[in-house]
């Protein structure tokens, strides 16, 4: 008896003593942050879990970022020169992995700034400890607006360059105001004010509801012709809608537009245009601007529209055009593969956040925060409002300017690639309503 | 000689308190462990609860309804009321109880398949009601602010957010001791293998598994308050099925139905999560998780803290002396 | 709200067709039930394993994914027959806990470890009659769903001729209706066990192979939500009865598709819980009852 109480014990004491010996070694695994000639930026990303392949998507697009400015000699703060170097924080797609990654990366890893940060979810829940510590944080992949509109903490050391479920909304309903109604009434012989019949189908999320949101919105406060005949939800990482598309065709839409993701508007479309019939023109929102798109949808995605800003195929005429070439061949070369949107933003991020730091001429980060609010960073590989990256208004929020390209059906490559039809200044073709397109009604009212 | 080792056997449990009082110290001042200790203590809080429950004999496979509950009840009161969070989080967990109450009386007369499905169920369904129409109070997908449970500028506020969590986990392992060491624990055990024949000797089996259900989600309910009060921040997400399985994977790993069992296996597995996570590891994390898992349940199926017991008897099956 | 008949037929075949995926699942939880008595929750990874299975053929060999039924099927058939005896024979019999527990584990190794050998993103598979569409008059019929629905009847045909005509599916059929009397009279139940594991298997890693072929699109993770309704038929049908699985499935694919029709997609996983929750606080053993239990 005596015995089993001794192996019971002993084995218990190693216990315990393991369990304070990896307490002690997973301490002594974070490297302590070190004063240096170093700017340290960390990228907040997912690195594990759902969202990892923006997550991958938005670390590699900071390290191309992190490499060029580097490779050109670092940046120059108060006359002394620093290199940049990034910390990787992991937030596992969770609220707990995102506070413990950031408060690391706060803490031991002593960031000077964190960019990054992509579910709506997980930033909300680190971004107590965030405001607490007064760390610059520029957001580059969270589409809530929420972020820099809480109430209850201080937000101003947040500012958020990537557009918001308001912002394509907004966009995407007014180019359908612009140029598809008009198109569709001329096409068919319908009054010039006849209102288009819109159908919005959107996932059961925060940023499926904002989208809905922000159409209601902008038809409201912009007084736009447009009705909308159908507000169809569905659950996130549904794959079967024929039903709900079957439903949707009974409203006799004009257009329909689905606030996707990816995985979801694919099938959607196909079931659409093969199996319910539905021959209409399909909206889709930036997050679906991706070669797995175009490769997906095949034929069934012809004359379907994306709103964007960044493209793997498409590169918006005038100052950025030559800059978007070379990031996407350099990514491409170093990464394989087309870098996404989120990464675009996030390479932008690590160089706002450079420019920061020099304007400041410090890399206290009160006084980066106070220059952030006043920056104006030209632009780099996205089209922004007025030519510069920007936080000068009451929310922190960068203003980009949107664009809707048109997918083509390319017999050459067998594949699908768009151009950009809308706004005007980058406008490659016109809006083209393809021969099999039906609207929701001929007569007229 | 023999009295010795009944004492120290018996003193584990300080040794335990000792340790869990002195980690922030061995955290050598890092924010990130202390962290990392207050989010595992929250968890074995939780897991105690699911843990508490599972003894009845009731294996919820949604016990992230409970803990999400409290946590949104708690974050609503207090900035509805002004009241302190650790006030709240109480609160909190009388509403998850409440609830549980509820989910309980549809539960008692299930069997195990039924009851681990329908409590799947109204997780997702208690999602869907805070998101759609609840939205208006609960914020919807947005989710709604918490404050925080020790305000900032309280010196040393991570320390006393750590002390206070710990002191809430110790009254909750003082209580469920109380219960399990005495006649409820007896009950419980009758009612796990053999609803019938515990019926048939007096005991009245709906009474316990209700009191089980409005227990376990009453500490679970505290459990999440704690957490989101600590993020200052909750979202629907609370309610995902990652979070109803955790406890599970924690509490089996540990040790099903006993005390020690929750607190060994969170921070076992915690400290497996952050170490591989060291190595660079993605999904392989899950993959061994579900291993371990499969390993304990077929050969451990009294968890870790069986090991030495089992260590003992492999032992004696090689042909040595009995002791 | 007047339907005109063309619409209604849709709504009532796109039922049937996710009445197919729904059957082919739950007729394989109930086989499986019946012979082992216990309900594997992790059934939804079977699926998903079908169609990467399928799909990893497909790319490699580029032969029609409906012949691919042919390799899907005996590929899921052995795994099952491993799972059960590697990870439930050794639980059997403990306490039902434990078999719920194991199942959870072995979700997370399956689901995870596709993840790690395919990659987390979704895939999808083009079936090669794609374009082929028939015109039925009012609404035009994907060949498609066709030839899933025909699929589907063949494989519930063989299996009921395999229940019924050979000697396995007799011994099948004894040892799930009195386990100790197939034993005494000579049948070797363990082997019964793993048939029946393996058999549910395949059905599901079949369905896993329609899924795909359909145009759906799938990922590691994706196989959750049809096992959840698969288990919600289950107990509706009855536990154990595969009549019940296949009507039950048929009615749910119908109810599915009309209620996404008339009341909108985000209750659509709910509703169902909401379903099977009312009925069990009704009949806690489910609207059948429990055969052989």
């Amino acid at each position: 008896m005596g015995r089993d109480r001794d192996s019971m014990k002993i084995t218990y004491l190693i216990l315990i003593a393991g369990l304070v010996l990896g307490a002690g070694l997973v301490a002594g695994c974070s490297t302590p942050g070190e004063a240096g000639d170093a700017l340290k930026i960390g990228v907040v990303a997912s690195m594990t879990g759902p969202a990892s392949t923006t997550g991958r998507d938005m670390w590699q697009s900071a390290q191309l970022a992190a490499d060029e400015i580097n490779a050109e000699g670092g940046i120059t703060v108060g006359g002394k020169n620093m290199t940049i170097e990034l910390v990787q924080g992991d937030d596992e797609s969770t609220r707990e992995g995102g506070i413990k990654a950031v408060t690391k990366m706060i803490t031991d890893d002593r960031v000077d700034l964190l960019v990054g940060g992509f579910s709506s979810a997980v930033v909300t829940a680190h971004q107590s400890i965030v405001a607490e510590k007064g760390v610059p944080y520029i957001v580059t992949g969270a589409s809530s607006p929420t972020i820099t509109r809480r109430t209850d903490i201080n937000t101003s050391m947040i500012f958020h360059h990537c557009p918001t479920t308001d912002d394509y909304g907004a966009k995407t309903t007014i180019f359908v105001d612009e140029v598809i109604r008009p198109a569709v009434n001329a096409q068919f012989g319908r009054p010039e004010a006849q209102p288009l019949r819109l159908a919005v189908i959107y996932q059961d999320s925060p940023y499926g509801k904002g989208v809905l949101e922000a159409v209601n919105e902008t038809i409201a406060e912009n007084r736009l012709p447009i009705e909308i005949v159908a507000e169809e939800g569905y659950k996130m990482g549904e794959t079967d809608f024929r039903s709900l598309l079957t439903s949707v065709k009974a409203t006799r839409p004009d257009v329909a537009y689905p606030a996707a993701f990816l995985n979801e508007q694919v099938p959607m479309l196909t079931q659409a245009r093969r199996d319910v019939g539905l021959d209409t023109i399909f909206l889709a929102v930036e997050c679906n601007d991706d070669p797995d798109y175009y490769r997906g949808l095949g034929q069934y995605g012809d004359a379907s529209v994306i709103e964007s800003r960044f493209s793997p195929y498409a590169v918006p005429r005038g100052a950025i055009s030559a800059r978007v070439e070379q990031y996407r061949n350099d990514y491409q070369s170093r990464y394989g593969g087309f870098p996404g949107m989120m990464g675009a933003s996030t390479y932008e991020g690590v160089y706002v956040a450079a420019a920061a730091v020099e304007k400041a001429g410090t890399a206290e980060k009160a006084e980066v925060i106070t220059a952030l609010t006043t920056i104006a960073v030209p632009e780099m590989i996205e089209s922004m409002e007025g030519g510069v990256i920007s936080f000068a208004n009451p929310f922190r929020e960068s203003r980009s300017n949107l664009y809707m390209e048109q997918l083509h059906w390319d017999a050459a490559t067998q594949e699908l690639r768009p151009t950009i039809v809308w706004p005007d200044e980058l406008k490659e073709t016109e809006f083209q309503l393809p021969g099999w397109y039906r609207p929701g009604e001929r007569v007229t009212r | 000689m023999a009295l010795d080792l009944a004492r120290l056997s018996r003193s584990l449990p300080w040794i335990a308190l000792a340790v869990g009082l002195v980690v922030p110290f061995l955290a050598q001042g890092s924010l990130y462990l202390l962290t990392t200790a207050s989010i595992a203590l929250v968890f074995i809080i939780y897991t105690e609860a699911w843990n508490f429950l599972a003894a009845s004999g009731q294996g919820s496979l949604g016990h992230a309804a409970f803990f999400g509950l409290g946590a949104y009840a708690s974050a609503l009161i207090a900035t509805s009321f002004g009241l302190p969070p650790l006030l709240t989080s109480f609160l909190g967990g009388l509403f998850a109880a409440a609830i549980g109450v509820l989910i309980g009386l549809t539960c008692v007369r299930l069997k195990e398949w039924f009851l681990a499905m329908v409590t799947f169920g109204f997780a997702i369904i208690i999602q869907t009601l805070m998101v759609s129409p609840f939205a208006g109070i609960s914020g919807g997908w947005d989710g709604t602010a918490a404050p925080p449970l020790v305000s900032s500028s309280v010196p040393f506020a991570p320390f006393v957010q750590y002390y206070l969590i710990l002191a809430v986990l110790i009254g909750v392992l003082i209580g469920f001791r109380h219960l399990l060491t005495g006649r409820t624990g007896l009950a419980f055990a009758a009612i796990r293998e053999n609803e019938t024949e515990a019926r048939a000797s007096g005991i009245d089996p709906v009474r316990y598994k209700l009191f089980a259900f409005a227990l376990s989600a009453a500490v679970a309910g505290v459990a999440g308050a704690l957490e989101v009060h600590q993020f200052a921040y909750v979202t629907p997400e609370i309610f995902g099925t990652d979070y109803s399985f955790w406890p599970i994977v924690y509490a089996i790993s540990g040790g099903l139905g006993t005390l020690a069992g929750p607190i060994v296996g969170t921070i076992a597995i915690t400290i497996l999560w952050e170490g591989l996570r060291g190595l660079g590891l993605t999904y392989a994390r899950f993959v061994i998780i579900g291993l371990l898992l499969i390993v304990i349940v077929i050969f451990l199926p009294k968890g870790l803290i069986s090991l030495p017991e089992r260590l003992r008897d492999w032992r004696g099956r090689r042909g040595e002396p009995p002791p | 709200m007047a339907i005109d008949p063309g619409t209604l037929l849709q709504i009532l075949f796109w039922g049937l067709y996710a009445g197919c995926i729904y059957i082919l699942l739950a007729t394989g939880v109930n086989l499986i039930f019946g012979v082992m008595k216990t309900v594997n929750f992790a059934h939804g990874t079977l699926l998903m394993l079908g169609a990467y299975v399928t799909w990893s053929f497909f790319v490699a060999t580029g032969i029609n994914p409906y012949l691919l039924l042919g390799a899907t099927i005996p590929v899921l058939l052995l795994f099952g027959v491993a799972i059960e005896r590697l990870a439930f024979r050794p639980v059997l019999g403990s306490h039902k806990l434990n078999e719920i527990f194991l199942s959870i584990g072995l979700i997370y190794l399956f689901e995870n470890g596709a993840a790690l050998i395919w990659g987390s993103d979704y895939q999808s598979l083009r079936s090669p009659f794609e374009s082929v569409v028939i015109d039925l008059g009012g609404f035009s019929l994907p060949l498609d769903y066709l030839i899933i629905i025909l699929a589907t009847a063949g494989m519930l045909a063989g299996l009921s001729v395999l229940l019924r005509r050979t000697r396995f599916g007799l011994a099948l059929r004894a040892t799930s209706q009195n386990r100790k009397a197939a034993q005494l009279s000579g049948i070797n139940v363990e082997r019964m066990d793993m048939l029946a594991f393996g058999i549910g298997a395949a059905l599901a890693g079949a369905a896993g192979t329609l899924w795909a072929v359909s145009g759906q699109v799938f990922d590691p993770y994706m196989g959750s939500v049809p096992a959840v309704k698969a288990f919600a038929i289950v107990i509706l049908g009855g536990l154990g009865s595969i009549p019940g699985a296949i009507l039950g499935g048929l009615f749910y694919g119908v109810a599915e598709s009309a209620a996404t029709y008339t009341l909108g997609g985000a209750w659509k996983d709910a509703i169902s819980f909401v379903v099977l929750i009312a009925v069990l606080v009704i009949r806690p053993t489910g609207l059948f009852g429990e055969r052989g239990e």
